[in-house]
């Protein structure tokens, strides 16, 4: 979802087919891999960017709406907790296969520190939940102005 | 010199068709009722425009790119989802009537609905008395 993905580990192989990947999932590399980081299929995944003026969070939540995903922000730590529920059953029917995630879930990722947890903001839009958390004023980057002697 | 500079271009480029070829596999559930097969596919970040669901030969794909509006100058500092589209194919048995294949998205989840053809619905066989 992001350009370019593979910039955030340089170190990863070059035309990695789908093969690479599942070994890769079955045999972690010796990298260091984020503390909160969890393995593929987990629910609800989640991509943090960052802009000049803010950090950007994207947590995929398909089926859910703004009422059912709970978002909370504690010592640069971004929580977000819900529950997704099953398919209604109903009788006479055969279920090939079931994949896809349902029940209560919490997930945390690690945000970097100086964000302004006041005016952060959260939209959802088709089953993805976009969180703006503006940097405070003193952490963005601002131009130098160089005086002439 | 001139054929490691032109080596790198290579991988580049090779590194270049590989991310785009690269997709996410949806987690799907399928579940039998009513004379028809559901399928029901979490896609995330698609939308109608996006979605694009085709029979071909008696395959069923699934495709959808992730279209989500982001900011210019965006740099990911941490991604669990990478890359831009899903994709998921599925045969179809002949009794699966291709022609009336009905599907919807709502919130990210692609809902499909395949009815089976009339001559394979399951019918009632009226026992005569004697």
């Amino acid at each position: 979802m992001f350009s370019d993905p593979r910039g955030l580990d340089p170190a990863r192989r070059q035309g990695m087919d789908w093969i690479h990947q599942l070994f890769d999932e079955m045999f972690p590399s010796g990298g260091a891999a984020d503390i909160r980081s969890v393995p593929s299929g987990s629910f609800p995944l989640i991509n943090v960017g960052r802009t000049d003026d803010a950090v950007r969070v994207y947590v995929f939540a398909p089926g859910l709406g703004a009422e059912d995903l709970e978002v909370s922000l504690q010592d640069n730590v971004l929580t977000v907790a819900g529950r997704r529920e099953p398919l209604q059953e109903s009788e006479g029917r055969t279920h090939f296969r079931q994949e896809r995630f349902h029940g209560d879930f919490r997930r945390a990722v690690a945000l970097p520190e100086g964000l302004d947890i006041d005016r952060a903001e959260a939209s959802f839009r088709d089953g993805v939940c976009e969180v703006v958390l503006p940097k405070r004023e003193e952490l963005k980057p601002r131009r130098i102005d160089v005086q002439a002697a | 010199m001139n054929e490691i500079t032109h080596r790198d271009a290579d991988a580049s480029r090779l590194a270049e068709e590989a991310r785009r070829q690269e997709t996410l596999l949806p987690a799907v559930d399928i579940h039998e009722e009513n004379d028809a097969v559901h399928i029901v596919a979490d896609m995330p970040g698609v939308t109608r425009e996006s979605l694009v669901i085709e029979v071909d030969n008696g395959v069923l794909s699934l495709e959808g790119e992730v279209s989500i509006p982001m900011p210019e100058g965006l740099n990911p500092l941490y991604a669990e989802v990478r890359a831009q589209r899903y994709a998921r194919r599925f045969t179809l048995s002949h009794e699966i009537d291709s022609e009336s294949i009905s599907a919807r998205i709502d919130n990210g989840v692609v809902h499909l609905t395949l009815p089976r053809r009339d001559t394979h619905r399951r019918r009632r066989i009226e026992v005569q008395a004697a």
